[in-house]
């Protein structure tokens, strides 16, 4: 089947939209989506954003059942290590499941890659929800390590009141 | 104790390295840091900046015994949730040893939070080696959830080798 990748436009946060909620659905949070297209068109396409996007798509004649020609996508940003230095952190990889198994999630990924060498990352990092084995090994087999594993790193979080407690306890200028 | 706290600018950044060395060395991973003082000048005060920082800074009477006043300092970005929006990011949170207890930590993990409000985020995210229990503790003291604990999400690294071959057309 063919596919193409591209760099997102604004035009195609309401599918990309969409195909975040899917993505939630499948890691059984779907409750956890507070954001909409509108968040997305303005965090993603004003002067400094706060991601950037590749997409994936088909030709009308293999369209998705409800009508889709936009399969899947990569949504990603730049970080830093203070060790190492400049990455790229990718924070959604979605492929529709009728569309899985022909390659579109590995050059979605190898996409990614390519963008953060093109700006000298050294490293690509992601997370991956422990029980999501199919993810796990598909990450695994791309030479990805387990860093929680391994070596132990925890993601902690401060969100809602407690985020707001945090910064107002901050020194007055 | 006195101190106070300002972002960070380009001339800060040999300090800046120098507490990053302190704490890999903390962290039992010296060897691991690559970045130098030039990388942190071209990365953090170009046009299109990876991070940004804070540092925490003593009067000259406080200064330790090698002579520095800059003594703490917190290291960030502007990061995204597909779920939740605008997120930050904090990378490096330090302060050395001689000054701790006196609630410099807190300040700078404060302003980051303040500065991630300010540009509309809606979480403050970093990580933690599941040993450091002194840091754990802290965290979770303040009102942060462990969210590999707590929703079993592991985070995952591509480099070297393995991200070039990715990164193959």
């Amino acid at each position: 089947m063919h596919f193409k990748l591209r760099a997102a436009t604004k035009e195609d946060c309401k599918e990309i939209s969409r195909m975040i909620l899917e993505l939630a659905v499948y890691e059984k949070m779907s409750d956890q989506v507070k954001i909409s297209h509108e968040e997305l068109e303005r965090d993603g396409f004003c002067q400094n954003p706060f991601f950037e996007c590749l997409v994936a798509e088909v030709h009308e004649e293999d369209k998705a059942k409800e009508g889709f020609t936009m399969v899947g996508y990569a949504l990603y940003f730049y970080t830093y290590s203070t060790w190492k230095g400049r990455s790229v952190y990718l924070e959604d990889l979605y492929v529709m499941p009728e569309f899985r198994g022909k390659g579109i999630g590995k050059g979605l990924l190898g996409k990614v890659a390519e963008m953060g060498k093109k700006e000298q990352c050294v490293r690509l990092q992601l997370s991956v929800l422990e029980w999501n084995t199919p993810s796990r090994d598909f990450y695994a087999a791309k030479g990805a390590l387990d860093l929680t594993d391994n070596e132990g790193w925890h993601f902690i979080r401060f969100d809602g009141q407690n985020l707001d407690n945090l910064a107002n306890e901050a020194p007055k200028d | 104790m006195d101190f106070s706290i300002r972002a960070a600018n380009v001339e800060d950044c040999k300090d800046i390295a120098r507490m990053i060395v302190e704490l890999a060395e903390y962290e039992k991973v010296a060897d691991h840091v690559k970045v130098t003082q030039r990388d942190l000048e071209q990365d953090g005060f170009s046009k299109n900046p990876f991070f940004h920082g804070i540092v925490a800074e003593v009067p000259e009477q406080h200064k330790t015994k090698d002579g520095h006043t800059k003594i703490g300092y917190a290291l960030y970005f502007y990061s995204y949730s597909s779920w939740s929006g605008r997120a930050i990011y904090m990378e490096d949170l330090y302060v050395m040893p001689e000054f701790r207890g006196k609630s410099i930590g807190k300040a700078l993990m404060s302003k980051v939070a303040q500065l991630g409000l300010a540009a509309g985020c809606n979480q403050l995210n970093f990580t933690v080696l599941d040993w450091n229990k002194p840091s754990l503790d802290f965290y979770l003291s303040q009102g942060s959830f462990d969210i590999t604990a707590d929703m079993g999400y592991h985070c995952m690294r591509c480099e070297g080798e393995a991200l070039e071959h990715l990164a193959q057309p």
